[in-house]
């Protein structure tokens, strides 16, 4: 699996990045291949989201996406905000009709994807009266329902409670061939995913299949 | 779940209308039904020779034929600035004790009075003095300042003051825990509240003060078109740049100037004052009967029961179904105008265009939109309707439109109109309802405006009165305008806090 | 040049403070609305001013007002002294400062007229009498406070049909101004206005009216019209025999151009008795309290 495949799916060379002058990311060089499952380890500021968002720029029209602000639509209901993901494979009047009176067809692509995510109960209520994990859930739900072939989530599932972290993790995983998640849980990242890149403080200091790690293996990132 | 669901409402598992929405559809339902009993019928045949007359006017703008024009000009901007400084200082002052019920009584009195009526008002006491003016507008705006102020002030960061150390003194922890960050709210604010006295001061030129309003209504009544033009195109520059020019810096340099070039000349008679209001608003039968007795009473109740049928209650339908009406228009219009100014939708160049469509729309009066349009539909209440909505409407689209350049958007949003209705005017639509439901008193004071072009609203009856010199009649009516404005004010809070909409906003 | 601005600087501080400031008593002031094109006034009024300046031996000054209401409260608040008013709004100022006067009128004043024009499409023909045919039309007076446009076509009508124009008529508005009720009738947004005679012949002479689309269907009796009034206290204010003084000056001005801002062709003496008629036709249809 990591043979070098002379066209991986997403590369970086070198690349550093740079916000409001701090080095965010600094000589990253990354390849990942279609099929692969990764979680980007570390702890918070070492630079994951903006690794996730580098790499997420290189699929950006072909790919699933959960940013960490979620950018879900309070004003609608759970149900546009899923049906959202596949506002692009639809005409604008079709979408509209969508907005003003739910299709039926949908509802029921869209009620398969809540049921799967435990929200099924919450189909039609406003985003902005959901919890945390209802509303993460609800993120995951519009990335599901684009069907693409790769997701990016940057802690999808943060705010979400353990057990249903799993089930969450488990449809992501399920329904798309690639995979790239950025986790700061070690536990649910070794169990769901193929190969683990760790960051500190910008730099890339771990890559390795996950059947090599054990938890432990991951603690210098976490140490200061 | 779904047992539980019985008892406790509508289950969120099936499709259901937000109360935003649903607030919405009643607002529009109910103007649907206004539309099919108000007088919207179009009676013009043939507008195109006065049409084309004053197509030619706008591309032929003169602008050598307005006489004084840049003491116009000039007295246009002194009286707005000097009414906003003079207003939002008592309103600031207001906005101290607005906690008071008997201050926020007195301020939403004086802010249900159009600028146009107070200008009416102090016309006869003042005459056509600068005064006049000035309080004209920082009368109204007063009330509206001390509201907005007290409100920023209330929602100011609470955090800092309960963390000044104890036996700060009031005034201490007011101007250290509490103005700095309301300050900033008020800067914006009072700029906002300058563009819309420029437009009251050119408004106050309809009734006879030396702005440039009233050479606009003398060029328009008169079909002189190039130079309405050249006084539009000038007033629109004015309102286009003032965020070039009205620099805080600069206050006191202009109000020196106001006050030194201003034409204070005439007079001002202590005795007429005390006429106007002791004799002058004296209603009819009270003034001229000889004793107070059963029949001075009987005449006094004849006198009111008579103006209030015939002209205050036909005048209030007429008021409130424009204003309906044109409400509706306002957010349907709002909802088409915010996109042309909104980085989401257009690039540098488009936005530009659409900042100068809108600036166009808001900056020109109603009263000149209604009478362009009368031109072109006849004398329906068609016009006032339109134009209402179309100067509200981009009022309030540039408020929206400038809400969502701060609108973070997540890298994989929609485009085009699924971007427009899936993303954009979903999180805008509570902030949109809550300027539109602010703007619900304004629309109806504006209807008064329209009232001096024959369309039967209060302000009809009320510039008939003045116009016949009746003052009784007029401050009569002006109380019964006063007292509709206070009404529509409370519902819109009532349904504000109903639906939880912000009850501040920066502006409107 | 700073002493100056610096004065002028006081003075309105003074004024903004609401203090009465004694009135320039040496200054004699009038305004003026003329039936028509209300464009330059202050440019034409300031050569009328002159003229009674050098007549009359004291400065004058011309202010411009919007409305005939705003002439009547400049006159009775002595903001201006002397007034071009039209019949009704010279009724009412008269009646608001007592001892003020007519003193003198245009020479087409004495005998005005109302004409009641139709757009062609409604099929109106010139009558001898008010058309009952009006009737259930659209129609439009000029200003609410005209006497042209507003107190005798309304008396004339009541006349006719014994009820109140928007009885007679399904819409009835008021343009503000009679170029403006030739403009609309013309355009068809209203099918009858009523129009100041004068205004109506010098539009027709300038091409402003295309005769196949609007025409006179009926002329009103002659009643009088507008008049210069002037206050009670002149004599007292401005020496012995002013009020007098100014008659005559206005009865001498022969100068066309001074005259065509009105537009009269002269000034002929007149008298408060001269208004009688106005002033009964104003009660007798509500315009004016007993």
């Amino acid at each position: 699996m990591l043979n070098k495949d002379p066209a991986p799916l997403l590369a970086l060379e070198n690349r550093s990045a740079h916000y409001n002058g701090l080095t965010a990311l600094s000589g990253i060089t990354l390849r990942i291949q279609a099929g692969e499952r990764v979680a980007l380890v570390g702890q918070s500021g070492a630079g994951k989201s903006t690794l996730l968002r580098l790499l997420y720029e290189q699929q950006a029209d072909e790919a699933a996406l959960v940013p960490q602000d979620l950018g879900l639509v309070n004003a609608l209901s759970v149900f546009h905000n899923i049906y959202m993901g596949r506002l692009h494979k639809y005409g604008t009047a079709y979408n509209l009709l969508n907005l003003i009176r739910p299709q039926r067809k949908e509802v029921e692509a869209v009620r398969a994807i809540t049921r799967s995510l435990d929200l099924e109960e919450k189909l039609f209520a406003r985003a902005g009266e959901l919890s945390g994990g209802q509303q993460q859930r609800t993120a995951v739900g519009r990335a599901l329902f684009k069907g693409a072939a790769v997701f990016f989530g940057d802690e999808p599932v943060s705010s979400v409670d353990e057990h249903q972290s799993r089930d969450v993790l488990k449809a992501i995983v399920d329904r798309h061939e690639t995979v790239v998640l950025s986790m700061h849980d070690v536990g649910l990242a070794l169990a769901f995913t193929d190969r683990i890149v760790g960051l500190k403080s910008g730099r890339l200091v771990l890559d390795r299949p996950t059947r090599d790690l054990a938890a432990s293996d991951l603690d210098d990132l976490y140490r200061d | 779940m779904t047992t539980s669901t019985a008892i406790n409402g509508p289950s969120a598992a099936v499709p259901q209308r937000s109360p935003l929405l649903r607030a919405s559809l009643g607002f529009f339902l109910l103007a649907v039904c206004l539309l099919l009993v108000a007088d919207i019928e179009i009676t013009t045949r043939d507008p195109w020779l006065e049409l084309g007359r004053l197509a030619l006017g706008i591309v032929t703008p003169d602008f050598f034929a307005v006489e004084d024009l840049a003491q116009a000009l000039f007295n246009t901007i002194a009286f707005a600035i000097v009414g906003v400084v003079l207003g939002s200082s008592f309103g600031f002052v207001l906005a101290l004790s607005f906690h008071h019920r008997a201050v926020r009584v007195f301020c939403a009195v004086i802010r249900a009075v159009h600028e146009l009526f107070w200008g009416l008002i102090f016309l006869q006491v003042f005459g056509l003095t600068p005064l006049t003016a000035v309080l004209a507008i920082a009368i109204p705006y007063a009330g509206i300042f001390a509201k907005v102020f007290s409100e920023i002030l209330e929602e100011s960061d609470p955090a800092p003051l309960k963390s000044l150390p104890s036996g700060t003194g009031t005034i201490s922890a007011f101007l250290y825990a509490r103005l700095p960050d309301a300050l900033s709210h008020f800067k914006t604010y009072t700029l906002y509240r300058l563009e819309c006295a420029l437009r009251s001061s050119a408004v106050l030129g309809f009734v006879g003060l030396p702005t440039i309003g009233f050479h606009l209504e003398s060029a328009f009544a008169q079909g002189g078109y190039s130079e309405a033009a050249a006084l539009l195109i000038l007033f629109y520059v004015i309102i286009a740049t003032i965020r070039v020019w009205a620099r805080r810096q600069l206050v006191p340099f202009y109000i020196l100037v106001s006050l030194i070039f201003l034409p204070w000349g005439g007079s001002i008679s202590m005795s007429h004052v005390a006429t106007f209001f002791t004799h002058d608003i004296v209603p009819y039968p009270l003034r001229v009967a000889e004793t107070f007795d059963a029949t001075t009473l009987s005449a006094l109740w004849a006198w009111m029961t008579d103006l209030f049928a015939g002209q205050a209650l036909p005048g209030i339908v007429s008021t409130v179904v424009l204003t309906q009406i044109a409400l509706v228009g306002t957010g349907m219009l709002t909802l088409l105008f915010f996109p042309l100014i909104s980085p989401k939708f257009f690039g540098t160049v488009g936005r530009n265009i659409g900042h100068v469509a809108l600036v166009v729309i808001r900056s020109t009066p109603e009263y000149i939109l209604t009478l362009i349009l009368l031109l072109l539909w006849g004398p329906s209440m068609l016009p006032a309707i339109v134009a209402l909505a179309l100067h509200n409407g981009a009022i309030i689209g540039h408020l929206i439109g400038r809400h969502t350049e701060t609108m973070g958007l997540r890298p994989d949003h929609a485009k085009g109109l699924n971007l427009y209705f899936y993303e954009v005017t979903p999180r805008i639509y509570p902030q949109f309802l809550a300027f539109l439901f602010y703007r619900w008193e304004v629309i109806m004071r504006e209807t008064a405006i329209l009232g001096i072009l024959g369309i039967t609203t209060l302000g009809f009856y009320i510039d008939s009165a003045f116009a016949d010199l009746r003052f009784d009649r007029a401050l009569f009516l002006i109380a019964i305008t006063a007292l509709l404005n206070l009404g529509i004010d409370a519902l819109s809070r009532r349904i504000r806090a109903r639906l939880r909409l912000k009850s501040r906003l920066d502006a409107v | 040049m700073i002493r100056e601005m610096f004065k002028k600087f006081l003075l309105s501080a003074v004024v903004l403070l609401g203090t009465a400031v004694a009135a320039h008593a040496e200054t004699f002031v009038f305004t003026a609305i003329p039936d028509e094109d209300e464009t330059r006034l202050k440019t034409r009024f300031e050569k009328v001013a002159t003229y009674l300046s050098d007549k009359l031996g004291v400065e004058v000054k011309y202010i411009p007002v919007k409305s005939y209401a705003a002439a009547v409260t400049a006159f009775r608040n002595d903001q201006v002294q002397l007034a071009w008013f039209g019949g009704l709004s010279g009724v009412r100022a008269r009646k608001l400062v007592p001892g003020s006067q007519a003193i003198a009128q245009g020479e087409e004043d004495k005998a005005f007229e109302t004409f009641f024009i139709a757009h062609n499409s409604t099929g109106l023909k010139p009558a001898a009498s008010l058309p009952k045919e009006i009737a259930g039309k659209t129609f439009t007076f000029g200003s609410k406070g005209s006497t042209s446009g507003r107190l005798m076509p309304e008396y004339f009508i009541r006349q006719a049909f014994q009820d109140a124009p928007e009885k007679v008529f399904s819409r009835v508005g008021f343009s503000g101004d009679h170029s403006r009720t030739i403009a609309l009738v013309q355009s068809g947004a209203f099918e009858v206005g009523a129009v100041n005679f004068k205004v109506w012949e010098n539009e027709m002479k300038a091409g402003k009216i295309d005769p196949a689309k609007v025409s006179v269907i009926w002329k009103t009796p002659a009643y009088p019209d507008y008049n210069w009034s002037i206050r009670g206290d002149a004599d007292k204010r401005f020496g012995a025999g002013f009020t007098e003084k100014v008659k005559t000056a206005l009865l001498e001005m022969k100068d066309p151009d001074l005259l065509s801002s009105f537009p009269r062709a002269s000034f002929i003496p007149a008298s408060n008795s001269d208004y009688q008629p106005i002033l009964d036709v104003g009660q007798k249809i509500g315009l004016l309290d007993e």
